[in-house]
């Protein structure tokens, strides 16, 4: 564990943060462990951004350390040590039809994945069927759905309407979270929970997966 | 400087729960604080359910207009909603929003056309809101074509460019004072609308000088209608001041008469 390049993630040092890295695998040191610091670094960053003390454009310029550091290291590990990388679970998530807000949905995957799971994004406005495409390929143990509008409702319902039409509901659970959301509306879409916000998905996801 | 009036909005959790009660005084005394500030449109959205959202949007009008003569932006992308509710005004009312997605052309449109309402246009189609100045200005173009086939004059158009979070993208500032610039050259007679808190979202929580800063620079590149509160001192202490930099407050009347009536005071 490299406290050196934890600290230059989590201060936000960028330049620095890359220069370490490099160092540190010409120096010889593992290439999963400088993963596993990038992931420290961001679980730290994850916290003081729930607790108000660190904001949306230092999570993005997280996400683009984490992924230029990913970068370096990807050419230096085997398949076998990829697949060392063990994830929590498996996750598709997207806001729904009809709705393109991205920030707090990014914000969620973004947690959901320095959490440990393996999160697959479709983006916006992501159309009923392109979920059930999502499910029936990447086996996923949870569905989050995100939506700002209560123009996202419909979509909703009708998302979960066509997991169980294509037989797949039973296999996953469903949450739903954003601005207009609630336990009523969770009940409504025939969900299985609402998230208030970005460490709600990752407990429920966590419970779900029987993680701790 | 045009002001529409935000308050009465059914996403916010108070008007929500006056909105399930029936609190009708609650939104007279919104309407009321928002008139006397000045606003020249009070904002009405149900944010209810589909099925619920004409009633509610018809209570919303009806307790509007017995508190104030303010007319009301009916706030909708639902017709159904839109139709109802403008057999429940007394006045024009102004209609928010139309842009150029398939269910807001076909829907909203013609309702804005039959009933020559003034409208907030939005300056997004069906893949959402572009990144860039030039596809913004490629939509409201395609819009306009729309709107000057029906008949709508361009002075009845309240573009609005769409301002991304300054915290998801350091150009979005500037992406947005350009798209104004370029708007007022090339569509002189329709004028241009926004939000002044979508710019700082994300951001630390003293958002308001960020909000600030976005409305003078905004007015200075060409804005000149705002959908905000009018009661926020602000806001208000803002828009003063940029009017009279910007020469549109003779022999500076209104800022010294904003400044008697206790405006700027703490």
């Amino acid at each position: 564990m490299s406290k050196e390049l934890i600290d230059a993630v989590v201060d936000m040092r960028e330049d620095d943060a890359i220069k370490i890295a490099e160092k540190l695998l010409e120096t010889g040191a593992e290439p999963l462990g400088l993963l596993d610091d990038c992931r420290e670094a961001l679980g730290i960053i994850g916290n003081r951004f729930a607790a108000g003390e660190c904001f949306v454009p230092e999570l993005i310029l997280a996400g683009e350390m984490l992924r230029q550091i990913g970068a370096m290291v990807k050419p230096r590990i085997s398949g076998s040590g990829a697949a060392a990388q063990k994830k929590l679970g498996k996750i598709v998530f997207g806001t729904v039809e009809g709705d393109i807000h991205d920030i707090a949905k990014d914000i969620v995957v973004f947690m959901l994945d320095v959490n440990g799971f393996d999160v697959m994004d479709l983006g916006v406005d992501v159309p009923v069927a392109k979920f059930v495409e999502a499910v029936k390929s990447f086996k996923p143990q949870v569905v989050g759905l995100s939506g700002f509008l209560t123009l996202a409702y419909d979509p909703m319902k009708n998302t979960v309407q066509a997991l169980v039409d294509a037989g797949l509901r039973d296999s996953v659970k469903v949450m739903i979270g954003g601005g207009q959301m609630d336990d009523q509306v969770a009940a409504y879409a025939k969900a299985d929970a609402y998230g208030k916000d970005a460490m709600a998905a990752v407990t429920l996801s966590k419970g779900w997966v029987g993680a701790k | 400087m045009k002001i529409i009036g935000e308050k009465i909005n059914g996403t916010r959790k108070r008007v929500k729960q006056a909105i399930e009660e029936r609190d009708a005084a609650f939104i007279q005394n919104l309407a009321k604080e928002q008139a006397s500030a000045g606003a020249d449109w009070l904002d009405a959205n149900a944010g209810t359910a589909p099925q619920r959202e004409p009633e509610d949007l018809i209570w919303l009008v009806e307790n509007i207009q017995a508190a104030v003569d303010t007319p009301v932006c009916l706030d909708s992308a639902n017709p159904k909603a839109l139709e109802a509710a403008i057999k429940a005004v007394n006045k024009t009312p102004m209609i928010n929003s139309i842009s150029m997605e398939p269910g807001r052309l076909e829907g909203v449109l013609p309702i804005v056309a039959a009933n020559k309402c003034p409208a907030v246009a939005l300056a997004m189609d069906e893949k959402g809101i572009p990144k860039t100045k030039d596809e913004r200005i490629d939509i409201i173009g395609r819009m306009l074509e729309k709107t000057r086939a029906l008949g709508i004059p361009d002075g009845n158009l309240y573009f609005d460019p769409l301002a991304m979070s300054i915290a998801t993208g350091t150009e979005n500032g500037l992406i947005f004072f350009d798209t104004i610039r370029e708007i007022r050259r090339q569509f002189p007679d329709v004028h241009v609308t926004c939000g002044l808190s979508n710019i700082s979202f994300g951001m630390p929580p003293v958002r308001s000088f960020i909000n600030r800063v976005f409305l003078a620079f905004s007015m200075q590149a060409g804005l000149d209608c705002a959908i905000c509160d009018p009661n926020n001192q602000d806001i208000k202490t803002t828009m003063l001041a940029a009017e009279l930099l910007l020469g549109n407050d003779k022999h500076c009347l209104k800022f010294t008469r904003a400044f008697r009536a206790g405006v700027f005071n703490k």
